[in-house]
């Protein structure tokens, strides 16, 4: 470690909010790991201070380092890294105090919610006596189940985590956290693997939580969605330093290191601007293995100069308990903040005259058909899987029950929905990777379906190279191999990748890279339509923006149709025309990006609406969880979780069918009880 | 900011094409790299053995019950005066040969129907699988001795009793991977590029299995050679003047508590032969295995 | 060998496909899934016996030997072979011979064998107990020293990377080997333990399970648990030495590989002790892999004990077996493996079916 380093970018953060000495103090934390011969500077000199009550947001992307410092306070650093600093809480050193001192502060004090719930709970012991662990005692485990909203406790306490839903095993999670009223929780990332109505209602629980008991959160982050809603505090961190710290709304609102504001900026909310490119921040976080020896954001900063790359920053006050660590004049960088973008071709979504949704005019019945040509007509599909494991009985499982959606030629169109909606099941029929049970799939021409993988690692076969992989499509068709070389090289390089990545593997290339690669194999013959399966789900934010940006761009210039499946309305707004709604296995409501994300009118969709987290928003969280697609609710399969549901909504022969209101022609909804505005 | 769509060329100076993970601790790697010398080193001793032999390993050629040392005899003489390492040597011949011959014959027939079973699926994996969870379920070494006394003692019949309870091993082995492999998302991608069936399972799966079925069979190296040996100990080898290790020690036991080196070095040479068969193999696993 | 843990498939077919009539009585029980999973597993027992059965009765068919002249010697004429083989029933067709020869299976009919000329049945009952004994004292062994070097090895002491090379190089020697080096060892040079037979004292307790460390205790003679105790430990240590290893290796893993978990980083985050996230929550996840390998290892120390039965002159099935060979008395052969392998069913059943009591994901 050099000596600039541990001088540097201590981020001192303002006095307590509260009176009283902080729950948790960070000071000039190094932490570095040894892997294959390598030195991993995970955390290179961080300061942070948590007050009482307080909820302190670490927001940053893969490598920042911000789950290492979690497990830093929680004095659970596994590999046995090189540390400096100290990390305390309470009064003692996580670092350097023994282990029996370590483990009573953990104990008395901390509380920690990790994020995926089913490996993070004992799959063998039963919930309860996971929890007594935690609070001493089943009438305290009930009492803790009864807090954070888990119902019928007493239940519960005896089922395995296996047989609990994935928001009620985080709830189990949180109940074992707060167990013993601690002064501090450490929540790594403890939304990301739930639902979006779930994880508003894990939110709302951290919040109330707070508020009465009292105990502070440190919230971990990759969301600046969910740091937005919750938190009173941000740290922003970037290769292992706290780029910017501060009060949430000025943070993120007026952002005073150019790393935050260009991160604001890729960000998606359902109030991004649609008629533009998205703005992404060009290359990718620096190897932790070589770290930058001054500013680290400086590679990718488009107000850097060679003064930033000789020591890192130190931090300044820009406002009050606002620090940043840029050289740069706060009034450069308000201006770089505010500059509005050069003009470029508009981003995904925008309709252009041609492709305009002619589509759905109202009739009476399903998405209705449309005159001109489709690119992909689907009516009517069924689709049952039989599932079982173990020793289990096999049971249907419900994927699509009657789903009709007409995606004209040139249109895009997005399906969300939460998981077991079945909008990955209507992606793969249309993709022809599995056949429905029912219904009919028509491809409007030929030129057929390409697909776009969730996982762009796996969808690459590790041991081919690029090229073979690109080139398959046309090696089937039959073109000569130098004709294919050059026509791998040209799909290469319309996805902005040079000619020479047609030797690599897979293995070789960058999360973002390989995404490329996945829409050059997809695109080297232009097909129809042009399938998407969470393409960015994966990515972080930056890498994200520029994928969408890519998808809109190939479409208008290859004029193809899309179908862009995701679980994220932020998303689907700006890479689609319409948006399709879908719950259990049915479209739900369908209708322009517009009407759907501010114009909701299915109670669904206005619940997924008002869960999206964002600044300022302070959602209803929506009740409940999704059904499971192996026991749908009879009639409208929302009813459960549905506010407007009366009795008849539960009529086993109820047939919810999307219908139009009188007027529109765009937009037709599945509910019986529509409030008609 | 650059706006959308810039990053053809990365900002730094770095490689567009990033080097694959860097190798793990050398030592380890050395280790490996010394298994795998020590295979090679094995294999050629075999090969070689009847040259390296001092003696005719099937005549006697001096005193009988010499102790190891004696005049001519490094490990020692037999009971009517034949050269113990000699005959050492030709068994250890014998014994890795048959070994890697099963091993051989096993991955092949395995690895197909492993192949097979796990491309196609549907009801011919079910078939394929079923008959080889049978032999899974029962004891292959037991098996083993049932099939050799059906056919008559004898290397031959021994090779092929012991081959047909091993290969189902690599079966489940490849097939599995092959399952893993077939639930990627990749075998999809080559599905949708219009690739044809055989060539998805030639070139889009077999590759991913090879190694882990190249692992398993480096590591049965020991276990097939203590097998092949305890079979022959029980006198299902090659009839009595033959070399072979598993039988001079049992045919000697009588000699154990005066002369006991000759039951004992067939003994040890098992053992140092199975024992390279595990470092190799060991070694073969740290090279290959990615997990 | 380690190979092995990757294919610990369970006992492969399964699917109790019972008819609806029968589907409907059995709903309410087999709604527990305790009972299916019991009911599953002992129809997978069942079928794979039958087949080892089958598979037993096809290579007694494929062998050259004519059961009818090996019955009656090399000197008989071809007439009385040819009146041999009808009353035998060798002429029938091949599926009758089948059903017959199953159906008289489970009434303990294995056939005549043709060294004693006796059933089959008979002389496997006088030779089971002793076989019983020893290989059931090599798997308990087995587990313990599997769990002693598991714990031994994954400990911080000096002697550790020594021991790790010690237990390699033992689990690469054949069990004939261990056999003689004890003997030589623990017999010739100290003189502490006996190396041959199951007992020195003669007037031993006559019954009634044949077992002798059982059979003393019953009668009250400590002198005989205890001889044969002594008579136990190297025939047994031989057996279960290399298996051991195995097992002590797969359940070294497991537990490092537990113990890294999630769900472990949960419990410390609660301020448990090590030794609490131990025994609370590591323990019982990391058994299932051990516990599969000891039903593995339960094939190679059956044949360890045919092979170790010679060496220490224990008089089981493996001296029947050892004098059988030389003879091609395949009926004697084939009850021995039908015993076996029925042995490593019920024994790998027994492993599943706890495994699914371990681990409330099977049967839930």
């Amino acid at each position: 470690m050099s000596q600039d380093d541990t001088t540097a970018a201590v981020a001192t953060a303002p006095p307590p909010t509260e009176a009283g000495v902080p729950v948790a103090r960070v000071e000039d934390l190094h932490v570095t790991f040894r892997r294959a011969g390598a030195d991993i500077q995970a955390i290179r000199g961080v300061s942070l201070e948590v007050a009482p009550g307080e909820i302190v947001g670490l927001v940053g992307e893969s490598g920042s380092g911000k789950s290492v410092l979690g497990l830093s306070l929680l004095g659970l650093l596994g590999g046995s890294p090189r540390t400096s600093g100290r990390a305390v809480v309470r009064g003692t050193d996580m670092l350097t105090a023994g282990a029996a001192e370590r483990r009573d502060v953990r104990r008395l004090h901390l509380g920690a919610v990790f994020q995926d719930p089913m490996t993070s709970l004992n799959p063998t012991m039963r919930v309860g006596r996971q929890i007594v662990e935690a609070a001493g005692s089943q009438d305290e485990a009930v009492r803790l189940l009864t807090a954070v909203g888990v119902p019928d406790p007493a239940r519960r306490l005896r089922a395995y985590p296996h047989e609990l839903s994935g928001g009620l095993r985080q709830r189990v999670m949180i109940a074992m956290a707060v167990a013993g009223t601690p002064s501090l929780v450490i929540a790594d990332e403890p939304t990301t693997a739930l639902d979006v109505t779930v994880q508003a209602q894990v939110l709302g629980l951290v919040r109330r939580l707070r508020d009465e008991i009292g105990c502070a959160f440190l919230l971990v982050t990759h969301d600046l969605g969910v740091a937005a809603q919750v938190v009173d505090r941000v740290a922003v961190m970037y290769a292992g330093r706290i780029t910017e710290v501060g009060p949430a709304d000025e943070v993120l609102r007026n952002g005073a290191h150019p790393y935050g504001v260009a991160l604001m900026r890729s960000r998606l909310s359902l109030r991004t601007d649609r008629d533009t490119p998205l703005l992404a921040l060009p290359g990718s976080v620096p190897s932790p293995a070589r770290p930058e020896p001054g500013c680290a954001f400086a590679p990718r900063c488009t107000l850097a100069g060679p003064d930033c790359t000789t020591t890192p920053p130190v931090p300044v006050e820009v406002a009050p308990g606002h620090l940043a660590a840029c050289v740069r004049d706060l009034a450069e960088i308000r201006a770089f903040a505010a500059a509005v973008p050069a003009e470029e071709p508009p981003a995904a979504g925008t309709p252009s005259a041609a492709t305009a949704p002619a589509a759905a005019t109202a009739a009476g019945t399903d998405d209705a058909p449309v005159e001109e040509p489709a690119a992909v007509r689907v009516q009517n599909a069924y689709r049952t899987y039989s599932v079982g494991s173990g020793i289990g009985r096999r049971r249907p499982l419900q994927a699509l029950r009657g789903v009709s959606l007409t995606v004209a030629r040139g249109e895009a169109v997005a399906v969300v929905g939460e998981s077991g909606s079945g909008k990955s099941t209507l992606l793969r029929l249309v993709a022809g990777l599995e056949r429905a049970d029912g219904g009919t799939i028509e491809l409007g021409s030929a030129a057929g379906a390409q697909m776009v993988f969730q996982d762009s690692g796996a969808s690459l076969t590790p041991w081919l190279t690029i090229g073979e992989l690109v080139g398959e499509r046309l090696r089937s068709a039959g073109v000569p191999r130098a004709e294919r070389e050059r026509r791998v090289a040209e799909a290469l390089e319309l996805v902005g990748l040079p000619a020479e990545v047609a030797k690599a593997r897979g293995i070789q290339l960058s999360g973002g890279q390989r995404q490329r690669v996945g829409l050059a194999r997809a695109t080297v013959v232009p097909p129809e339509i042009l399938l998407c399966d969470e393409p960015t789900s994966a990515l972080d934010v930056s890498l994200a923006a520029s994928v969408i940006n890519l998808v809109g761009r190939l479409r208008r210039e290859l004029d193809m149709a899309v179908l862009f499946v995701t679980h994220d309305l932020s998303v689907a707004r700006v890479v689609a025309d319409r948006i399709a709604v879908m719950y259990l296995g049915r479209i739900v409501e369908i209708g322009t990006a517009d009407e759907i994300t501010h114009r909701p009118r299915h109670p669904y969709t206005q619940a997924l609406v008002t869960a999206v987290p964002d600044l300022g928003v302070e959602p209803p969280p929506p009740s409940g969880e999704p059904a499971s697609p192996l026991d749908p609710p009879p009639g409208c399969a929302f009813h459960p979780r549905c506010p407007r549901a009366t009795a008849s909504c539960s009529d086993p022969g109820l047939d919810p069918r999307l219908a139009a209101q009188p007027g529109e022609r765009t937009r037709l909804t599945a509910c019986i009880n529509l409030e008609v505005s | 900011m650059a706006i959308a769509e810039p990053a053809v060329v990365p900002p730094s100076p770095a490689p567009v094409v990033s080097r694959a993970g860097r190798p793990r601790r050398d030592l380890t790697r050395l280790q490996a790299w010394g298994g795998v010398g020590l295979l090679v080193a094995v294999t050629l001793l075999a090969l070689l053995a009847k040259v390296v032999a001092p003696q005719d390993p099937l005549a006697p050629v001096g005193l009988p019950l010499q102790p190891p040392g004696s005049a001519g005899f490094p490990l020692g003489s037999d009971s009517i005066g034949r050269d113990v390492l000699s005959r050492v040597l030709v068994g250890l011949q014998l014994s890795w040969f048959g070994a890697i011959v099963v091993i051989a014959s096993g991955l092949l027939v395995g690895g197909i129907i492993g192949l097979v079973a796990g491309a196609v699926g549907g009801w011919v994996d079910t078939v394929l699988m079923r008959f080889t969870d049978l032999f899974l379920a029962l004891p292959a070494p037991v098996l083993a001795i049932a099939v050799v006394a059906a056919l008559g003692p004898g290397l031959r019949n021994t090779l092929l009793a012991v081959g047909v309870v091993w290969w189902p091993f690599y079966a489940r082995i490849v097939r599995g991977e092959i399952r893993t492999l077939r639930a990627r998302p990749h075998v999809e991608a080559a599905r949708l590029a219009g690739t044809g069936g055989v060539r998805i399972a030639l070139r889009h799966l077999l590759p991913g299995a090879v190694p882990a079925a190249v692992v398993a069979a480096s590591l049965d190296v020991g276990a097939l050679v203590l097998t092949l040996a305890g079979l022959s100990f029980l006198g299902l080898g090659q009839p009595a003047p033959a070399a072979e290790l598993g039988a001079d020690s049992a045919r000697n036991l009588s000699y154990l508590l005066q002369q006991w080196w000759i039951p004992v070095m067939p003994g040890v040479a098992v053992m140092l032969l199975a024992l390279a068969g595990n470092v190799a193999g060991d070694g073969v696993r740290i090279l290959l295995d990615k997990r | 060998m380690s190979a092995r843990g990757a294919v610990t498939g369970g006992v492969g077919p399964a699917a109790a496909t019972a008819g609806p009539a029968a589907a409907a009585a059995l709903r309410r029980v087999t709604g527990v899934p305790l009972v299916r999973l019991l009911a599953k597993r002992l129809v997978a027992a069942a079928v794979i016996v039958v087949a080892l059965a089958t598979s037993v009765f096809v290579l007694q068919r494929l062998s050259p030997l004519d059961p009818a002249k090996a019955m009656l010697g090399p000197g008989a004429s071809a007439s009385a072979v040819a009146q041999q083989r009808a009353k035998l029933g060798l002429d029938d067709p091949f599926a009758a011979q089948l059903g017959r020869y199953l159906v008289g299976l489970p009434q303990g009919d294995l056939g005549m064998s043709y060294r004693t000329r006796r059933p089959v049945m008979t002389d496997l009952g006088a030779f089971v107990p002793a076989t019983a004994e020893l290989a059931s004292t090599a798997i308990v062994l087995a587990l313990l020293l599997g769990i002693f070097f598991a714990v031994s090895t994954s400990l911080r002491w000096p002697g550790a990377s020594v021991l790790r090379g010690v237990l390699m190089a033992g689990a690469s020697a054949p069990a004939f080997l261990l056999g003689i080096g004890a003997i030589l060892v623990f017999y010739k040079q100290l003189g502490w333990l006996p190396a041959s037979g199951r007992s020195g004292i003669t007037d031993l307790p006559g019954g009634p399970t044949g077992l002798l460390v059982l059979d003393g205790l019953l009668a009250g003679r400590f002198d005989v648990v205890s001889d044969a105790l002594k008579h136990l430990v190297l025939p047994a240590l031989a057996i279960s030495f290399g298996p051991a290893v195995a097992i002590g290796r797969v359940l070294r893993t497991s537990l490092s590989s537990e113990e890294r978990s999630d769900y472990a980083r949960t419990a410390r985050a609660k301020g448990l002790t090590d030794g609490a996230v131990l025994r609370r929550h590591v323990l019982r996840n990391a058994v299932g892999p051990a516990l599969s390998m000891t039903g593995l290892q339960v094939g190679l120390m059956f044949a360890g004990v045919l092979v170790v039965e010679q060496i220490f002159a224990w008089p089981g099935i493996g001296q029947y077996t050892a004098q059988s060979i030389p003879v091609a008395d395949f009926p004697a052969i084939a009850g021995v493996t039908l015993l076996l392998g029925i042995g490593y069913v019920v024994i790998n059943t027994v492993v599943d079916i706890l495994q699914g009591l371990a681990d409330p994901r099977i049967t839930t």
